[in-house]
């Protein structure tokens, strides 16, 4: 390719016009902007103007306990859903993986989950969720559990949210996990088999580190699809963060300060806690990844 | 319609590929741009093509200076090494598409691409894809819709060097045939000198991004204008060795060795040391004021040829020599040499340098005696 | 002979009690849909209703405007992807086969806000749409989601494994660069601009947070929005929530039986490059 000429600059940028336009306006200039708007401390929507900035928004953001509980719910969410849905979809994926006959077919099922609306899911769980008349109640009825009130005990409501997501993010999960894991050459398997490996040695000792790339890509992806659950619980509790907010998420959190109460500021303040958050997860998978180039 | 080239010079941001070219090329001649990778021929190719705008320089077809006109624009035909055919469109969508872009109606592309598919033979292939053909039927789509919009000009870059040896003889016989037959203006990179001596009018010879040569192909074998150029010809490649004058003003020696050489054509009387150039095919075996004298050191058979490698003081000399003729390493042999085909060269600069025929007096022998 | 852990049998067998795990909600979904009132409630569970009652989906679609909503859903589906295919393949054009001042750090720039969760747009994004005038429009909904950068960050790989060769010889045929996107390099891009269309309806079409907040009337509902309005008005008439439901998810099903081919490599891409 040729170097660069005001001639090849100016048709560069005239193609990109139309998806830079957009990008500016909605992606590069918000960040930007949110930034700034979590140090607003005064702040008039309708006319668009700012009387005061100041860090204020977020020492009152750090001594609301409702912010608190946010953060510890998401912690919670976090715990409860990555490790779990994680070690489920590898499992189901080295199934997959083993020359079976069907493998596609499951392969689907499994996936369904990921192209269905979140809203219409947790409408379906709520209703499977539901104490006196719901499926997971009857079930565990059938195994001599009394019903539990998944949806409107506190205790409840996050377990019932967790299940709900690992069901949704299972297919994600394992499509990734089964592209990893056909990267992985066979010829490691022969010369393991050669040797005489076992095949939970197999998995241990090849599998496992072969597919570190991928289980760190799968980890890193879902702790911060975690950080940033919204929809399931606004669909599953019927507009609201759960019974005595045992539900409430720093995305719900956010999503309370700005569109119920308009505290422009405050919301923005605790998006922004929530990039910084993210934000530590890609750079630590970034730096990580790097190290994981030399593996293959 | 003939092409200018004029102080031509494409710059990359290190290299210089092509350097200050300038040449004309005829009307409806093929002309073969040769020379060792790197040398500049696929960017005077894309420089011709406008592909690539020069760094400086300019480009006339004919009378109209197309330096800065975008290749869209200059009317001509190329074909690439790849092919590079699209791979989402028949036979015939290939072969259509140039006059497709430019709004020729359906019907008489269609028309015209199935003629032109005729001449180069792949009509019965038109409904097919490109990853349905062999490396040769691609070539010939490729040259059909290079030539279907009538190009003013068509330039070929090395585009027989996927095909193995057999189709690429077929082929650049086919090439010059439809070019003949056309009679079209080529311009065909190759860096198979055989490919570019066998079916061009001229051959351009470059390296480093000059033209070291631009003439006829046996003239350019015959009689190279320089060390580069004769080295670069020929397979054996040619005898080449620095000669250094005697306290005799026409007797030569080797340059490091005190090997004395009979030489059957003098070199300018003014030189001190010059590079002498024999090709292989050019020496013969006699013991009549034999050119070399030494020992057989490697013998092998090229097809119908027999190569032997002969020792003579610090140099080895290859030579192609009679099959018939028992020989064995370590044999003693001599070689000679007609006059007209000894090549002097200067000894820095390279240029080529006239003759000096012997007169009829000539007692190599008695020289050879004295200084044993 | 190769030892196994687990045999075929066992295989098989853990992998169907998963699938009907995954598939129980669909089932139950359906089933609940197409139940009488009172077989709703009825312990034990019954599978198959008595009596398959499709004058659920009817009642639903009647109790509230639902045809309002799956309009507004294909509309901003619809609309959203073509735009999106546009930018994209623009952009990704210029990113792999235009040279310009600039590129380079552009280019960063974009990647680097992939990193940024989009709920953190969500509040100056809000304000400018309605500075903008378009709340509770269609450009609200739709505007803001016709360009992605990980849409042209894929493309643009696409389009860097087409052969430079292949646009000169357009060139030479007589293509402007604008021809050789067109007639060319999208042709070729095929199989990436199906996975990119996809995976943009089934993003659009279940998209809920956005379209919540930049709508405040009825008539501009999409689907899953009017959806969670709707659980509120059908209080507790399950069959009719089941049915609506359903009326949401099956297009996307349906969509992916087809296309599911796309759809995953699509995925499976997205977590290779990682
Ligand atoms: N786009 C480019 N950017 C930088 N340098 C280039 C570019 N194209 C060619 N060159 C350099 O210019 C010189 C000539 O290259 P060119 O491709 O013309 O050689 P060539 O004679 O066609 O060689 P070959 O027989 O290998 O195809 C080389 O040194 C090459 O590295
Ligand atoms: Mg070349």
């Amino acid at each position: 390719m040729q170097k660069p000429t005001w001639k090849s600059t100016l048709k560069g940028y005239l193609y990109l016009l139309p998806a830079l336009l957009i990008l500016v306006v909605f992606s590069i200039y918000p960040i930007i902007k949110s930034f700034l708007m979590s140090f607003y401390t005064d702040y008039d929507f309708f006319s668009d103007t700012v009387n005061a900035y100041g860090l204020e928004n977020f020492t009152k953001l750090f001594q609301d306990p409702n912010f608190i509980t946010a953060l510890k719910n998401t912690g919670i969410f976090v715990i409860g859903v990555v490790p779990l849905s994680i070690i489920i979809s590898l499992a189901i994926a080295v199934l997959l993986n083993s020359k079976i006959k069907l493998s596609g077919f499951f392969r689907t099922i499994y996936f369904l989950p990921f192209v269905t609306s979140v809203v219409a899911v947790a409408i379906v769980w709520s209703w499977i969720f539901h104490s006196d008349y719901g499926l997971l109640n009857y079930i565990l009825g059938l195994f001599g559990v009394d019903p539990i009130d998944w949806l409107t005990s506190p205790t409840y409501a996050m377990p019932a949210l967790i299940i709900l997501s690992i069901w949704k993010g299972l297919g994600f999960n394992i499509i990734i996990f089964l592209a990893g894991l056909q990267n992985i050459g066979n010829q490691y398997y022969l010369a393991a088999k050669v040797d005489g490996a076992s095949a939970w040695n197999r998995f241990k000792s090849i599998t496992l580190p072969l597919l570190s790339p991928t289980m760190f890509f799968v980890s890193i992806i879902s702790i911060i699809n975690a950080f940033k659950v919204f929809d399931e619980i606004f669909a599953l509790f019927n507009g609201r963060p759960g019974p005595a907010n045992s539900a409430l998420t720093v995305v719900y959190y956010v999503y309370q300060k700005f569109y119920e109460e308009w505290e422009f500021g405050l919301a923005t303040a605790a998006a922004f806690v929530l990039f910084l958050i993210i934000f530590l997860f890609t750079i630590i998978q970034l730096i990580v990844g790097k190290k994981f180039v030399h593996y293959n | 319609m003939d092409i200018h080239l004029n102080q031509l010079s494409m710059v990359f941001d290190n290299t210089t590929a092509v350097q200050e070219m300038t040449t004309t090329i005829k009307d409806g001649e093929l002309v073969s741009l040769l020379g060792p990778s790197g040398c500049g021929k696929s960017t005077t190719l894309m420089l011709l093509s406008g592909l690539y705008k020069p760094t400086s320089g300019s480009i006339h077809f004919g009378d109209q200076d197309v330096t800065k006109l975008d290749a869209e624009k200059r009317g001509i035909g190329m074909v690439f090494q790849s092919y590079a055919l699209y791979p989402h469109l028949s036979v015939l969508k290939n072969i259509m598409f140039p006059l497709r872009m430019k709004k020729v109606p359906k019907k008489e592309a269609e028309a015209r691409a199935k003629e032109m598919a005729e001449l180069v033979q792949i009509g019965h292939l038109l409904d097919r894809k490109p990853g349905q053909l062999s490396g040769g039927q691609q070539q010939r789509v490729a040259i059909a819709r290079a030539l279907v919009k009538k190009p003013n000009v068509l330039l070929l870059d090395e585009p027989l060097s996927n095909l193995d040896a057999r189709l690429r003889l077929e082929m650049r016989e086919e090439i010059r045939r439809i070019q003949q037959e056309i009679g079209i203006t080529a311009i065909f990179v190759t860096h198979d000198q055989e490919e570019a001596l066998s079916i061009s009018d001229r051959v351009m010879l470059m390296k480093d991004g000059i033209i070291q040569q631009e003439s006829a192909p046996q003239n350019m074998y015959k009689k190279p204008e320089n060390e580069f150029v004769a080295s670069f010809l020929g397979n054996p490649p040619i005898n080449l060795m620095t000669l250094t004058k005697t306290h005799e003003s026409t007797v030569y020696r080797l340059a490091d060795s005190k090997e004395i050489i009979q030489l059957p054509a003098l070199p300018p009387e003014d030189m001190e040391t010059v590079r002498l150039g024999i090709r292989a095919e050019d020496l013969f075996h006699t013991t009549e004021n034999p050119l070399f004298q030494g020992e057989i050191i490697h013998i092998e058979t090229i097809g119908r040829d027999t190569l032997i490698r002969m020792q003579v003081g610090s140099i080895t000399v290859r030579a192609l020599v009679d099959p018939e003729q028992q020989l064995q390493i370590g044999d003693a042999y001599s070689l000679g040499v007609r006059p007209g085909n000894v090549h002097y060269f200067h000894s820095e600069s390279g240029k080529r340098l006239p003759l000096q025929m012997r007169g009829g007096n000539w007692h190599a022998k008695t020289n050879v005696e004295e200084h044993a | 002979m190769r030892k196994e852990a687990l045999s075929k049998g066992t295989i098989y067998i853990l992998l169907s009690l998963g699938a009907i795990l995954m598939l129980l909600p669909f089932v139950w979904m359906i089933s609940t849909s197409l139940k009488a009132p009172n077989e709703v409630m009825a312990m034990p569970p019954v599978w198959i209703p008595s009596e398959w009652q499709f004058g659920n989906y009817s009642e639903a679609s009647e109790s509230a405007p639902f045809g309002t909503y799956f309009f507004n859903s294909i509309v901003v589906t619809v609309l959203t992807t073509i735009g999106e295919l546009l930018t994209t393949i623009l952009a990704a054009y210029a990113f792999s086969r235009i040279n310009f001042y600039g590129k380079g750090i552009v280019f960063a720039v974009l990647l680097g806000t992939m990193m940024v969760p989009g709920e953190m747009l969500l509040i100056p994004n809000f304000v400018t749409v309605s500075n903008l005038g378009w709340i509770d429009s269609y450009e609200g909904l739709i505007v803001p989601w016709i360009a992605s950068i990980f849409s042209i960050f894929l493309l643009r790989q696409y389009f860097f494994s087409v052969p430079q060769e292949l646009s000169y010889a357009a060139k030479v045929d007589g293509c402007s660069d604008f021809k050789f996107l067109w007639y060319v390099m999208v042709p070729l891009a095929k199989p990436a601009l199906i996975t990119i269309a996809l995976l943009k309806i089934i993003g659009s079409w279940n998209a809920f947070l956005w379209p919540l907040i930049v709508t405040n009337s009825q008539e501009l509902r999409t689907l899953p929005v009017g959806l969670s309005a709707f659980t509120t008005e059908a209080g507790i008439k399950y069959e009719l929530l089941m049915a609506a439901s359903t009326m949401v998810i099956l297009p996307m099903l349906l969509l992916f039986f087809v296309m599911q081919k796309y759809v995953i490599s699509g995925v499976a891409r997205s977590g290779l490059k990682g």
